[in-house]
């Protein structure tokens, strides 16, 4: 069997390799321990693992919140570096499980901040966004569910769910290659968390945008995902498509206890 | 700014204490025990002897107080309170009789003074008639302008603040600064500018720059941007954090991140410091130009100095009643900006 970085370099079909990256925490935490994976263009893919398995650091290394201590990183064809990072972030985009909106301003400066790396610096520090791209905030703010009068509220005051909807179209304002997106929906409520990821796969889809996403839900990550990597421990245990998911692999990915263990939390 | 007092988790142990044991007791006992030792070196039982005195003089139970003796005698030369100008007519060069300033009016008046006659050796009267300009609200309006002054003195200096405190604050926050030893030599300097009082910096600056309001501004201004340096700097850095990630995920260098995700959040503490700051070099304004630095408090040394009190009154008034409506104005400032 070939490995997916092999099979991933070949092609420039490839929007994201992992090549034996680790990651140890100053306080001794092994977050990443050699992972290597690679993912295609348009795939969901979804990270799935238990708290403290790395799933952030791993979405963090992609865009160099958190900078690996080994491997390579190759993200839309250039090798992650110091040098090469201000390129890459420009065209990562980013959903946070809190949202990361500013609360005070309103939802579509919050938008249009999504181009806030991608505008001359005088614009960026007077907010005088150039019309085509105001256009396209607001049609993006319609887009993923809220309504025109939204647009002036600010963000503090809309509930999760429209929060975390704002914090999409912030995601796709300027068209990214990859999307990543950490517990986007482990802040809101079960029927909220299913549209905010049904919006996420479509809104991704139209634009052919890749996707990589981690949940700790396993039955969101079968039903939304093309690809599921199972993360342990640092390391990719799973790596398949939903249907392969069964009740060993999840026991694998979560440890014994599961799902018993969930069930004597519920009761 | 204030931090919580996190309890030290040594040992857990299973049981909950009251809050004050014999170790706070001691500490009330020495900190009282110092407390009157202090008040003693400055005067606090002469002062509530003299204060006693003057509440029992009120009511009719002592004989006149030394309090209330000076308290009424200023208060009586402070009134009535001078709302117009008197010149002597002579003194006064450029005055067109036929072309009276507003409301001017000229006065004569006749005054008999006694003269020692040479041959008789005798006194004998002499009407002398002086004529003098009156302008009915003349002092009111001369006191109104400087006022404006102050005023002026104070918006300069609060502009002159903001603009040397904001990039300050950029270079003093520890989470923006471009280099270590940057952050350091900034704090140092906002520290510094903070620990000399305006009064002392504007004696200094009138030797500097002459008598007037530039002196006045620097003072104030240097002063305050040491404030707000301070304060606009740790605001930065208790700003929230997730906002930040985000741009900074996105690419963004500091400075977009600072304009875009912190900024807004510390535009409203922002607005009540530089408020306060204004609210305060107003009351400054008028204390530095005592010193000679310009607005209302160079008028009002000058006439106490030639023991004109009822002038003093005018000036005491036109204070008040300013500091009352800049606290009025900046509190709808407040509300409606943030």
């Amino acid at each position: 069997m070939t490995s997916p970085v092999d099979q991933a370099t070949v092609g420039e079909r490839v929007v994201l390799a992992f090549h034996e990256v680790r990651k140890t925490f100053p306080d001794g935490t092994r977050a990443l321990d050699g992972v290597s994976f690679a993912v295609p263009r348009g795939q969901f893919c979804v990270l799935l693992g238990p708290s403290g398995s790395g799933k952030s650091t791993l979405l963090r290394c992609v865009n160099g919140l958190v900078a690996p201590d080994a491997g390579t990183i190759e993200v839309i064809g250039r090798r992650s570096s110091p040098r090469t990072l201000p390129g890459i972030r420009r065209r990562v985009a980013m959903v946070h499980q809190h949202f990361n909106l500013v609360e005070r301003a309103p939802v579509g400066i919050n938008v249009l901040t999504g181009a806030i790396a991608q505008v001359p610096a005088w614009r960026a520090l007077l907010h005088w966004f150039p019309e085509p791209l105001r256009n396209k905030a607001v049609a993006l703010v319609l887009r993923v569910g809220l309504e025109p009068q939204h647009l002036h509220r600010r963000v503090g005051e809309l509930s999760g769910g429209q929060q975390q909807r704002v914090g999409i179209a912030r995601a796709f304002l300027c068209d990214p290659d990859l999307l990543l997106a950490d517990e986007p929906v482990a802040s809101l409520d079960p029927s909220t968390a299913q549209d905010i990821l049904s919006l996420l796969r479509e809104a991704a889809r139209e634009r052919s945008a890749t996707v990589l996403c981690s949940l700790h839900q396993p039955e969101l990550a079968v039903r939304f995902a093309d690809r599921i990597l199972g993360l342990r421990a640092g390391r990719i245990i799973f790596d398949g498509p939903p249907e392969h998911l069964d009740d060993a692999a999840l026991a694998r990915i979560y440890g014994h206890g599961f799902p018993t263990d969930r069930l004597e939390l519920a009761a | 700014m204030i931090r919580a007092i996190r309890p030290r988790f040594r040992e857990a142990a299973a049981r909950l204490d009251p809050p004050y044991d014999w170790r706070t007791a001691l500490a009330v006992l020495v900190v009282g025990f110092c407390l009157i030792l202090s008040g003693q070196r400055v005067e606090l039982d002469r002062f509530a002897a003299l204060t006693g005195e003057a509440i029992l003089a009120q009511l009719g139970l002592a004989e006149e107080s030394q309090v209330g003796r000076g308290l009424g005698r200023m208060i009586r030369s402070l009134l009535p309170i001078a709302v117009e100008e008197r010149r002597e007519l002579a003194r006064l060069s450029e005055i067109d009789r036929e072309n009276l300033p507003w409301l001017a009016r000229i006065e004569r008046v006749e005054t008999t003074r006694y003269e020692l006659d040479r041959q008789t050796l005798q006194l004998v009267p002499v009407v002398e008639t002086k004529e003098y300009l009156v302008e009915p609200f003349g002092y009111l309006l001369r006191v109104l302008g400087k006022m404006l002054e102050t005023l002026e003195i104070a918006l300069w200096a609060t502009i002159l603040s903001v603009l040397l405190s904001g990039p300050l604050a950029i270079l003093a926050a520890a989470n923006y600064t471009p280099h270590r030893s940057v952050y350091l030599a900034a704090r140092g300097l906002v520290s510094f500018l903070r620990a000399i009082p305006e009064l002392v910096s504007a004696l200094f600056l009138v030797l500097a720059f002459g008598f007037g309001p530039i002196a006045g501004i620097l003072a104030l201004g240097l002063h305050a941007a040491g404030f707000l340096g301070k304060f606009y700097a740790e605001d930065i850095e208790a700003a929230d954090k997730k906002p930040q990630e985000a741009l900074l995920a996105l690419g963004a260098s500091k400075l977009r991140v600072l304009r875009s995700a912190v900024l807004p959040q510390v535009a409203p503490s922002y607005v009540a410091y530089t408020l306060y700051i204004l609210d305060r070099n107003v009351r400054m304004a008028t204390v530095v130009g005592l010193v000679g630095a310009g607005g209302i408090g160079q008028e009002l040394k000058g006439r106490y100095d030639l023991f004109e009190y009822d002038h003093v009154g005018t000036i005491l008034v036109v204070i008040f009643v300013t500091v009352f409506l800049l606290d009025q104005l900046s509190a709808r400032l407040r509300a409606r900006l943030l």
